[in-house]
C-alpha cells in the first residue's frame, strides 16, 4: 500500500528505482564478489559513498539547472563545453594575468553568464530550436577553448583550492567535499525557486504551452534570456569546483559532460517536451547514474560492458516514469469518468 | 436523366458520436456541371466534402460514381476513380517544385527510374493548357495563392480526375487571382469535368453556378438551377432554423458607460475597425469563417500589433504591446482552442487556474496553498467537475476545460471579456451553465465581447451584432434586429453585389 502511494508520486518511481538499484549492487556484491561477508562489502562503506557523490556533485550541479532550462521546454547541448571554456579562461587568468580570487571568481560567473545570455537571447527572438544554437556554441566554446589553451594544460599549482578540496568531516571516514554541499544547496535553491516564485511557476506554464503562457500575461522571451543565465550561473559554479579540484585547467575538463547530465535529467523524470519534472527528481536521477557507474566499478565488470549496462538501464528507468506516468493518467480518467455523470446529475435540474 | 450524372448520393446518414450530422441525405452531380453548396458554418458542409472523398465513411446509404456503387471509398481510390479534393489548406509540398508536386506519389517511370523529362513535359503541356504562367521548376512555396490553386487543380488533370470538389478555393485571393481560377474553372467544365464548388461568398455562387444546393444543419433544403434562384431565396434558405435550435433570449441588464473602445484599429490582416462595448453589454461579432474575427481580437488583446489606431479602456488610451499590458487593463481573453491556446494540458487545476492572476502580483513569490484555495473556491462557483484541484486539466470534458479556462480569467478580476467560441465543441448541459455564467458577469456590469459562429448563440446572448467580413466591418445589428438572416446577409456580402 505505501509502495503504491509512492508511485503516485512525482519522484516515486525513479525513487524506488534507486532504492531497488542499491538494493541490488547490495545483493550481488555480497554474494558473487565478497562470498557472503558483509564487512567486506566495499559499495556501502562509507568512504565509497562519500566517493560517489564527489562523483556526481559537478553533473549534479549542472543537471540542477538544466532541469529548468528543460522544464521550459529548452535544452543546452553546450555545457560540456562551456565549462573547458570557462574553466581553462579562469585558470588562464590565475596562472598568466594573476588575477586574485575573487577577481576570477566574478570574471569566470561574468563569463559564463555573458554568453548564456547571448545565447538566450538568439534562442528567443529568433526562435531557432534550441538544440541547434546550442550545438552551434558548443563548437564556439571547444574553439576557444584550444585558442586559449593551445590544447596543453594550465596548472594552477595549489591556488584557488577553497571550493573543490575543503570537506566536512562527518565521521571519519565519511566526509561530504565542498562540491557535494554546494550541490545540495543549489538543489534546495533551485527547489524553492521552482515551487515557490512566479518565475518557476511561469517555467512550467512556458513548457507546458508557450502560447497559453504568452496570452497569460507571461514574458516568454525575458524569461527563457534569464533561465540561460541562470543555466551559466550553474556552469561557472561546477567549473570552479572542478578547476579547484583539479588543480589544473584542462581543455577536456568537461568534455562530453552534456551527456550524463541530459541523462540525469532525464532519468529524474523530466519530458523533453517541457512543463514536466523537478529538481529532486533530478537529483536522484544522478544519484541513481553515479551509483550505477561505481557499482559496475567495484563490481569489477569490463569497462567496456559498462557502457552497454548503462545504456540500458537508462531506458529502463524512463521507461518505469513513462508507465507509472501513463497510469496515473488512466487512474485520474476513471475518476473523471465517475465525475461525468455527477456532472449531468447536476445539471439536469438546472435546465 | 440518370445517364449523365456522375456522381450521386442517395440516403446518406452520418453521425459522429452524440450528433446527428446528416440524415438521408441525397445529392447528385451532372456531368459538365458546377454544383455550388452553399450553407453556413456548421451547415455540414465539410462532412459532405469528407464523405465524398474517401476521409469519412457514412453510416448508411449509397454512392455511385459514373452508375456503378462505390463500396468503400478511401482517400486513396477516390482519387483513383477520379475525385480529386482540394481542400482550403493548400495540401502541397511547399519545398517541392511544381513538377514534384504535380507527381508525388504518381511518379512517371521506366519501372525502376523515374523519368523526369517525361514530368517536366507533361506538366508544361497542362500548366500551358490552364494558361498559367507557373513554370515547373518554381518552387511551389515561394508561388502566391492563386498559382497554388491553379498547381492542385493540374495535379487533378495530371491524375484525369474527372470531379474537382473545391472547398472555399479564393479564401484571401486577390480579384485577379479570383478572376483567373473562374477563367480555369469554366474552361474545364467546357471540356466535361464537374465542379463541386463550396463558398460562402453569394457573388461567386451566382457567377459560377449551373446548380445550387443549400444544406442546413446536416439536411438537403433544395437543389435550385441558378437561372431559378433570386439571392433573397438563398439566404432564406440558409437561414430558417428550427425554432427549437434557439435558445431563449437573454433578458437585457442596465447598461453603464463605455469601458471599451477601438478607433480605427488596423493590423493583423483586419483593418480599420472601430466600435465600442459598454457596461453590462455583450456585443456580438459574427462572420463567416476566415473573415478576421480571431484575428481582430488577438490585437485588441495585444498578441499581435496594431499598425495604426487606438485603444481606449476605461476612458484612458492603452497601449498594448502584449497581452500582460491588456490584462493589466483589466482585460481578459478566452480564446477558441482552449487546448492549444488556453489550458496548460499536463497541469493540475491547482496549477491552471491561478497562473495569469500572478501576472498582477507584486511580489516575486507564488504561494501553492493559496493556489489550492483560489483553485478550490471557482470549482466550487463553477461547478466544475472534478475529484480534486490536483487534477490533470487533460483529463476533465470539454465543458470543464472551458469553465478552469474562465475561473483562470475570473481569478484576475477582469471587467472586459473577449469569448472566442465560448461554446464550441462542449455539450448542451455546459453550454447553459456558460450561458448563465456570461450573463452572471453581465449582473456584476463587466463588458463582454463575443465571437461566435453560433448563430443561436449570437442572437440569444449579444445587444448588437457587428458583422466582419473579409478582415473588416461591414455592418452592425442592434438588439431588435437581430436576426440569422440579417447578419448572414452582411456576413456573406449580399450587398456587395
Amino acid at each position: 500500500m505505501k509502495v503504491r502511494n509512492l508511485l503516485k508520486h512525482d519522484n516515486g518511481p525513479i525513487f524506488l528505482t534507486l532504492v531497488c538499484t542499491i538494493l541490488a549492487v547490495f545483493v550481488v556484491e555480497l554474494l558473487f564478489v565478497r562470498g557472503g561477508d558483509v564487512s567486506k562489502v566495499a559499495f556501502i562503506k562509507a568512504m565509497n559513498v562519500s566517493n560517489v557523490l564527489m562523483q556526481i556533485s559537478l553533473t549534479g550541479i549542472l543537471a540542477t539547472s538544466m532541469t529548468l532550462v528543460m522544464i521550459s521546454g529548452g535544452i543546452d547541448l553546450s555545457v560540456g563545453q562551456m565549462m573547458c571554456f570557462i574553466g581553462t579562461a579562469m585558470a588562464y587568468m590565475i596562472k598568466v594575468v594573476g588575477l586574485s580570487n575573487w577577481s576570477v571568481v566574478v570574471f569566470g560567473l561574468l563569463l559564463a553568464v555573458v554568453f548564456q545570455v547571448l545565447m538566450g537571447l538568439i534562442i528567443s527572438w529568433t526562435k531557432l530550436e534550441p538544440f541547434i544554437v546550442s550545438l552551434g556554441f558548443m563548437s564556439m566554446y571547444k574553439g576557444f577553448t584550444y585558442l586559449i589553451t593551445n590544447g596543453r594544460e594550465i596548472t594552477i599549482e595549489g591556488k584557488f583550492t577553497f571550493l573543490g578540496k575543503t570537506y566536512l568531516n562527518i565521521t571519519e571516514s565519511f566526509r561530504l567535499g565542498m562540491p557535494v554541499i554546494t550541490l545540495v544547496v543549489l538543489v534546495i535553491i533551485m527547489w524553492l525557486v521552482s515551487n515557490y516564485t512566479k518565475f518557476g511557476r511561469s517555467v512550467y506554464a512556458v513548457g507546458g504551452n508557450e502560447s497559453a503562457a504568452y496570452l497569460a500575461g507571461i514574458n516568454v522571451r525575458s524569461l527563457k534570456v534569464k533561465l540561460y543565465a541562470v543555466n551559466g550561473l550553474f556552469v561557472a559554479i561546477a567549473t570552479m569546483a572542478s578547476l579547484s579540484r583539479m588543480g589544473t585547467g584542462n581543455p577536456l575538463m568537461g568534455d562530453g559532460k552534456e551527456i550524463d547530465v541530459i541523462a540525469a535529467v532525464v532519468v529524474g523524470g523530466t519530458a523533453l517536451s517541457g512543463g514536466k519534472g523537478n529538481v529532486w527528481g533530478t537529483f536522484i536521477g544522478g544519484l541513481l547514474l553515479g551509483c550505477l557507474s561505481n557499482a559496475l566499478n567495484i563490481l569489477g565488470v569490463f569497462p567496456y560492458w559498462q557502457y552497454v549496462l548503462r545504456g540500458a538501464i537508462i531506458i529502463l528507468a524512463v521507461l518505469l516514469s513513462f508507465l507509472s506516468g501513463r497510469r496515473a493518467v488512466a487512474t485520474g480518467r476513471r475518476l473523471s469518468g465517475r465525475g461525468a455523470s455527477e456532472a449531468k446529475a447536476a445539471a439536469s435540474p438546472a435546465t | 436523366m440518370p445517364e449523365d450524372l456522375i456522381l450521386e448520393m442517395k440516403g446518406i446518414t452520418k453521425s459522429y458520436p452524440g450528433v446527428t450530422v446528416f440524415e438521408d441525405f441525397d445529392f447528385d452531380l451532372r456531368r459538365g456541371e458546377i454544383h455550388c453548396i452553399c450553407g453556413e458554418n456548421g451547415a455540414g458542409k465539410s462532412t459532405l466534402i469528407k464523405m465524398l472523398s474517401g476521409a469519412h465513411a457514412p453510416d448508411r446509404g449509397e454512392i455511385y460514381f459514373d452508375g456503378k456503387k462505390v463500396e468503400d471509398l478511401t482517400p486513396r481510390s477516390a482519387m483513383e476513380m477520379g475525385i480529386q479534393t482540394i481542400y482550403q489548406e493548400h495540401n502541397l509540398f511547399p519545398l517541392l517544385n511544381v513538377v514534384e508536386n504535380l507527381f508525388a506519389g504518381n511518379e512517371v517511370t521506366n519501372g525502376v527510374f523515374i523519368q523526369r523529362s517525361a514530368m517536366v513535359a507533361r506538366a508544361k503541356e497542362i500548366l500551358e493548357y490552364l494558361h498559367s504562367d507557373v513554370s515547373p521548376f518554381d518552387v511551389v512555396g515561394q508561388l502566391g495563392g492563386g498559382a497554388q490553386k491553379t498547381v492542385e487543380i493540374a495535379k487533378a488533370l495530371i491524375q484525369e480526375s474527372r470531379v474537382i470538389i473545391l472547398d472555399e478555393p479564393t479564401s484571401a485571393f486577390s480579384q485577379t487571382e479570383i478572376a483567373n481560377l473562374f477563367k480555369i474553372i469554366k474552361k474545364l467544365v467546357q471540356s466535361g469535368m464537374s465542379i463541386i464548388y463550396i463558398s460562402h461568398h453569394l457573388d461567386e455562387v451566382f457567377q459560377l453556378a449551373d446548380r445550387v444546393t443549400v444544406i442546413r444543419d446536416g439536411e438537403k433544403v433544395a437543389t435550385y438551377d441558378i437561372a431559378a434562384l433570386s439571392e433573397q431565396q438563398l439566404i432564406h434558405d440558409m437561414v430558417g432554423r428550427d425554432v427549437s435550435l434557439f435558445h431563449q433570449r437573454r433578458s437585457p441588464v442596465p447598461m453603464g458607460e463605455v469601458v471599451f473602445e477601438a478607433r480605427n484599429l488596423s493590423g493583423n490582416g483586419v483593418r480599420d475597425i472601430s466600435f465600442t462595448v459598454r457596461r453590462g453589454e455583450i456585443v456580438g461579432i459574427a462572420g463567416m469563417v476566415g473573415s478576421g474575427r480571431t484575428e481582430l481580437a488577438e490585437l485588441i488583446f495585444g498578441a499581435k500589433r496594431a499598425t495604426s489606431g487606438e485603444i481606449h479602456v476605461m476612458g484612458r488610451k492603452a497601449r498594448l504591446r502584449a497581452p500582460l499590458a491588456a490584462i493589466q487593463n483589466r482585460m481578459c481573453f478566452i480564446t477558441e482552442d482552449r487546448q492549444s491556446t488556453g489550458l496548460f494540458l499536463k497541469h493540475t487545476l491547482a496549477r491552471n487556474i491561478p497562473i495569469v492572476s500572478y501576472a498582477l502580483t507584486k511580489t516575486p513569490f507564488a504561494f501553492p496553498k493559496e493556489d489550492v484555495r483560489m483553485s478550490q473556491h471557482y470549482v466550487d462557483a463553477l461547478r466544475i467537475v472534478t475529484p480534486s484541484v490536483s487534477q490533470l486539466a487533460m483529463l476533465l470534458s470539454g465543458g470543464n476545460q472551458q469553465k478552469v479556462v474562465l475561473a483562470k480569467w475570473f481569478a484576475t478580476n477582469a471587467e472586459i471579456f473577449i469569448f472566442d467560441e465560448p461554446t464550441r465543441g462542449i455539450d448542451v448541459g455546459a453550454r447553459e451553465e456558460i450561458y448563465k455564467i456570461m450573463a452572471g458577469l453581465l449582473e456584476q456590469q463587466k463588458a463582454i465581447i463575443m465571437i461566435s459562429s453560433d448563430m443561436p448563440e449570437l442572437i440569444a446572448m449579444s445587444d448588437r451584432v457587428l458583422v466582419m467580413r473579409n478582415g473588416t466591418f461591414v455592418g452592425e445589428v442592434q438588439r431588435d434586429d437581430i436576426k440569422e438572416e440579417t447578419i448572414l446577409r452582411h456576413a456573406i456580402g449580399s450587398g456587395a453585389r
